[in-house]
């Protein structure tokens, strides 16, 4: 059983997720081998798009003007853009490994990891949306890309970590709840964030 | 011969479940109409009774009176004489209580649609509704205590504790908060002035939430999960601790409704405290069903109800979340006022009040008439559209949301608000349009769901069945 896994099988994943899925099946891979060869960067994008549409056109909310920030401003949200991501990646992969108990899954960290980095692949490339940055026209690239982010899930999840489908299913449902709560979390916070001055000028 | 009398009445829950789909597809139907009014306002065609200000209250008691207050009385009826070994008490009450009841929601929407309105969310009716309202509940209630009170098993099974807070605490927060002085026959004023209203109406609305769209149907998930996984609850303790927790704490939050409002502060921070802490049992409640449903994994191949229930699961997680989350004042300072609140709502009444209905009827409707389901293959496709709908629902409203409290609040350089209200609205149009998409596509699947019961119930009767023995260990001393 190879203990290695190369980049390219991720990226191979976008276009034949089944033959992935089954190939990662029959692998040993290390967690931090994985986080560092592919995870990592691809996480790099959506900040580094976001940060380069806001800079160059400014978020249009579908106003007339679009909303400009600061350099530093941008700069320093972007970079907490990254570090949410690495958050949501780790306590994702760590509460899957965690839910694998429950539902008799393999429990090796590097295999999580991995289902991770190939669920959340097509929305880190469609972030490229961020170079428009129009919130309708990111919704509705981001809404499909979501589905099929789900689609990989539930499909990829029972044949990586070795369980039956149904069984799949219900650990698939299971970090949907989570993942739903940490994007509801994310919008919490961000509205934290603007109240106490951060971000755009808010008359509150 | 057995007589009829010994057998447990279930005629009439086939009857509420027909009419819970009625007005599912009916109040759904008026939901899909507003969204689209919000896209096309013209659509009105300039009749006062198809704007938006008299259709929606239709859409929203349509759906908790209608939909949601049928089919709790459907399961409620079914699971009580289960779980206590006898038939129905006063079963021509139960009769009569279902018939009216339909009757009530019908001619108090066609009110609504003449314009009579208390102006009290989801409180709309008039004080004639009112009046019959609570004698209809107070009927309901005598159905349910008095098959409790002579049950043939010691124990009071937990789904009965749920259904019973339902029915004391909805009949005394309706009671309560539609106290009123008539004026004239469809119109009324509230006995409470000012400020003291507003508190009262939210302590009413916010336990509606509370204690019919979730208590009451928590009451449904404890006794249909269970049953559809063949498994016993995982913890029953918890279930009986969540349920003092949540009875207790729920109560208590209807203030954080009325944030940065003409109410003492302290009484909105008391709101946020116990919506935080409300967040306990309502996971506890959560974990409980989740743990019972991974024991039963298998029976997910042939029984596409069980899938609604853990999906449904997934959404009261997210749902109960994000509630106490948007009661904090810095969020809520944001969030209020814009649609995120509608898609919280949605989020908890497609994903979690639908869906876990859905999942119930899809396993009481074959029961109850002795027959399996006519079309396993449209049930799934119905879940696919339902979790379509309720996602795509969610996530417009909160790009909606999000952008629509930035923009209220967006100061321009000389310290005045940058935008106007009705550019605003203008610019949420898509959204709008992403959302009577969703809409659309929620309401489809039900009415497959109608059809797929429609076949499976046509031309059979409802199957009889008697009272199981009880073990004498948990007998009643008689």
């Amino acid at each position: 059983m190879s203990t290695t896994v190369s980049p390219v099988l991720f990226a191979r994943s976008i276009l034949h997720p089944r033959e992935v899925f089954a190939a990662l099946a029959k692998t040993d891979p290390g967690a931090i081998r994985v986080f560092v060869s592919y995870s990592v960067w691809l996480m790099l994008l959506p900040p580094v798009f976001a940060w380069l549409g806001a800079y160059q056109f400014g978020w249009r909310l579908g106003a007339q003007e679009p909303l400009r920030l600061e350099v530093m401003e941008l700069l320093v949200i972007s970079l907490g853009y990254f570090a949410t991501l690495l958050f949501g990646f780790i306590t994702t992969t760590v509460i899957s490994r965690w839910m694998a108990a429950t539902y008799g899954a393999k429990s090796r960290f590097g295999l999580h990891a991995a289902l991770i980095t190939i669920v959340g692949q097509p929305l880190a490339l469609a972030s490229a949306a961020h170079l428009f940055p129009h919130v309708f026209f990111n919704v509705i690239i981001m809404i499909p890309t979501l589905m099929w982010s789900m689609y990989l899930l539930y499909s990829g999840l029972p044949v990586i970590l070795s369980i039956p489908p149904e069984r799949g299913m219900l650990m698939a449902s299971s970090l949907v709840g989570w993942l739903l709560v940490a994007a509801v979390s994310l919008l919490g916070i961000t509205m934290g964030l603007w109240t106490a001055g951060f971000g755009p000028s808010l008359g509150v | 011969m057995t007589p009829d009398h010994a057998y447990y009445h279930d005629e009439v829950v086939k009857r509420l479940i027909q009419f819970a789909v009625f007005w599912a597809i009916a109040a759904m139907a008026a939901g899909v109409y507003i969204a689209a009014e919000l896209v096309w306002p013209t659509i009105d065609m300039g009749q006062p009774w198809l704007s938006f200000g008299r259709l929606r209250p239709l859409h929203t008691n349509g759906i908790i009176f209608g939909f949601g207050v049928s089919a709790l009385m459907a399961t409620a009826i079914y699971s009580v004489q289960r779980t206590s070994h006898v038939t129905l008490y006063a079963p021509r009450l139960a009769w009569f209580v279902c018939y009216a009841w339909q009757l009530l929601v019908l001619t108090g929407g066609l009110s609504l649609l003449a314009g009579w309105n208390t102006t009290k969310e989801y409180a709309e009716l008039e004080w004639p509704f009112d009046i019959v309202i609570a004698v209809l509940w107070v009927c309901f209630g005598v159905i349910f205590f008095g098959t409790i009170a002579r049950r043939k098993i010691r124990p009071i099974y937990i789904s009965n504790w749920f259904y019973g807070a339902l029915i004391i605490v909805i009949a005394m927060l309706h009671i309560v908060n539609n106290l009123a002085i008539p004026v004239t026959f469809s119109k009324s004023y509230s006995l409470y002035a000012g400020a003291q209203d507003a508190i009262v109406q939210w302590w009413y609305g916010h336990n509606a939430v509370g204690f019919l769209l979730t208590g009451g149907f928590l009451g449904m998930m404890y006794y249909f999960l269970p049953k559809q996984a063949e498994q016993p609850i995982w913890s029953y303790r918890l279930s009986v601790v969540a349920f003092w927790a949540f009875t207790y704490s729920y109560i208590w939050a209807g203030p954080h409704h009325l944030h940065y409002n003409a109410i003492p502060e302290w009484v909105q921070s008391l709101g946020v405290v116990m919506s935080l802490i409300l967040l306990a049992p309502s996971w506890a409640t959560m974990i409980n069903g989740i743990m019972t449903v991974s024991g039963a994994w298998q029976k997910l191949r042939t029984d596409p109800a069980l899938k609604f229930i853990v999906l449904s699961l997934a959404f009261y997680g997210l749902a109960t979340f994000e509630g106490p989350m948007m009661s904090i004042r810095s969020v809520n300072v944001v969030s209020h006022f814009t649609d995120w609140t509608i898609g919280h709502v949605h989020s908890g009444a497609l994903g979690w009040n639908a869906m876990i209905t859905y999942g119930t009827f899809y396993y009481l409707v074959p029961r109850l008439v002795g027959r399996e389901l006519y079309s396993t293959r449209l049930a799934n496709v119905h879940f696919w559209l339902a979790l379509a709908g309720t996602m795509l629902y969610i996530v417009s409203m909160w790009a909606a949301g999000v952008s629509q409290g930035l923009l209220w609040l967006s100061l321009d350089a000389s310290g005045e608000l940058s935008f106007s209200f009705r550019d605003i609205m203008a610019s949420m149009a898509p959204y709008y349009g992403m959302r009577l998409i969703a809409g659309l596509i929620f309401l489809i699947g039900t009415l497959l769901m109608a059809y797929n019961f429609y076949m499976t119930t046509r031309d059979r009767e409802t199957v009889k069945v008697m009272p199981a023995n009880v073990n004498p260990a948990f007998g009643v001393a008689t």
